[in-house]
């Protein structure tokens, strides 16, 4: 089944971190991605998945846009410009659904954008980047 | 030739894309979606993309923050509004100034009228020049006369009264003609937004679907007018029912909605059993002989994290059902 095969390949990708401050939000998307198979680390704010990227970088990351210490773009920002801080896909998912907003986050090198709140269909079509129920084109 | 044949193809995307949309078939509308199926600017198509992907909707806002933020024209235009807004604003309180002096000023008063009638389809260069003059003008011409003062005034009122109107003209956009609370389409942005910062938050959500019993009888039986003012006393009960943070909205013909932040189930559907004795105790209709209550059916659901929202409202509506089923007049939970 193709949807099989693109998840399969956001695994090969390796490891998805959950990065927000909502313990809620980090248990709720980690049961969905964990359901699909993938392998889920989290960390509560920008400053600790800098590190935890430094550390081992994940093939996927879910980014939170309001965090303390390091909010999500300065986040963004600092990872595409470390070794290596180009490969993962990240995708931004925050309560911010102005067009500022979305550009801002393109701008600084996200992926793909999620406006919460998000359901497993979203996730999956985020993360692995499969359109669910969708032909090639929309 | 080959051009032709593609920008026939892309002017056939664009209209398919303001259909789909439902968004007016206005030139800078146009232009917009005719950058996105264009394709050259890739920050604009990935912005639109995220917004369609998301299910978001493309309002008003939405549509002037796009043009905004991707056509620097717009930018330009929006400037020239918004000065000219200071400077009317600034205006108004020249008027204060000119109504205590009460001199002579026949001059100021023409230039205040070039400015006003030509201020509007300016570039900011020439608007710069203008707003510069008038300022000199009005600087010489300071401590004025009761013409200035009576034709300033007349202008601020007038100001004034254009924003309340459009103060009010937004307000109606988001609110249901006949009971005046929310309405659908209200519903549907606010049930978004709660859920969301719900999701972050940790909160419970609590949703109740409220469901006049027998309505079409109620209309048939005593008209359409006395229906009106049935739903009206109900929106009224729904709204003191609830506190500052809540939201009641008109869902459909006879059925309402209340969206409760950090509430559980049980709250929510204490909520509702008050609303429901309420209402069952406040309407009675008919003649004396005749007295028939008026009931509602409630439906009570709290938001599951994670849940699409469609099945959330989808699980309170099957309560409602049930209450039906279960013979009206009382409080199903999901």
């Amino acid at each position: 089944m193709c949807d099989q095969l693109e998840i399969d390949a956001a695994k090969a990708r390796g490891r998805c971190l959950i990065v927000d401050d909502s313990p809620t939000v980090r248990r709720i998307a980690g049961r969905i991605l964990r359901g699909f198979g993938l392998e889920v680390d989290e960390a509560e704010d920008g400053q600790l998945a800098l590190e935890a990227c430094v550390r081992s970088m994940p093939g996927t990351i879910l980014l939170d846009w309001n965090m303390p210490v390091m909010d999500g773009i300065e986040f963004l920002r600092a990872l595409r410009e470390t070794d290596g801080g180009d490969a993962p896909r990240v995708v931004l998912c925050t309560t911010q659904t102005d067009v500022d907003h979305v550009q801002q986050a393109f701008d600084a090198g996200a992926d793909e954008y999620i406006m919460k709140p998000f359901d497993a269909a979203m996730l999956r079509e985020k993360v692995f980047g499969v359109a669910v129920g969708l032909g090639a084109g929309r | 030739m080959v051009a032709t044949i593609e920008s026939t193809s892309v002017a056939d995307r664009v209209a398919a894309s303001l259909r789909r949309h439902g968004i007016p078939p206005t030139p800078d509308n146009y232009a917009l979606w005719y950058e996105y199926h264009g394709g050259r600017n890739a920050s604009l198509k990935h912005t639109i993309d995220a917004i369609i992907s998301n299910h978001g909707e493309f309002d008003e806002n939405t549509l002037e923050d796009l043009h905004l933020c991707f056509f620097s024209l717009a930018r330009e235009k929006k400037a020239i509004r918004d000065t000219s807004a200071r400077v009317l604003e600034t205006l108004k309180e020249v008027v204060f100034v000119a109504s205590d002096a009460g001199a002579d000023a026949r001059q100021f008063g023409l230039a205040l009228n070039d400015f006003a009638s030509s201020a509007f389809g300016q570039r900011i260069v020439n608007l710069q020049q203008l707003i510069e003059e008038l300022v000199q003008e009005s600087q010489r011409m300071a401590g004025q006369s009761e013409y200035v003062s009576t034709r300033m005034r007349q202008s601020a009122d007038k100001i004034e009264r254009l924003e309340q109107n459009l103060e009010e003209a937004l307000r109606d956009a988001s609110l249901d003609g006949l009971t005046g609370i929310a309405n659908r389409r209200t519903f549907d942005q606010t049930l978004r937004r709660l859920a969301g910062e719900t999701m972050n938050s940790g909160d419970d959500l609590g949703l109740l679907m409220v469901d006049i019993d027998h309505f079409k009888l109620v209309n048939d039986q005593w008209g359409h007018q006395t229906g009106d003012l049935v739903l009206q006393h109900l929106a009224g009960i729904l709204q003191k029912s609830v506190r500052g943070e809540d939201l009641v909205a008109r869902y459909g013909g006879e059925e309402f909605a209340v969206l409760l932040p950090r509430t559980d189930l049980e709250a929510t559907v204490i909520v509702g059993e008050n609303v429901r004795q309420v209402l069952r105790r406040e309407l009675q209709q008919g003649s004396a002989n005749n007295t028939v209550a008026v009931t509602v059916s409630i439906g009570a659901a709290v938001y599951d994290f994670g849940e699409p929202l469609p099945e959330w409202v989808a699980r309170a509506d099957h309560a409602l059902y049930c209450a039906k089923q279960a013979g009206r007049d009382c409080v199903r939970s999901a």
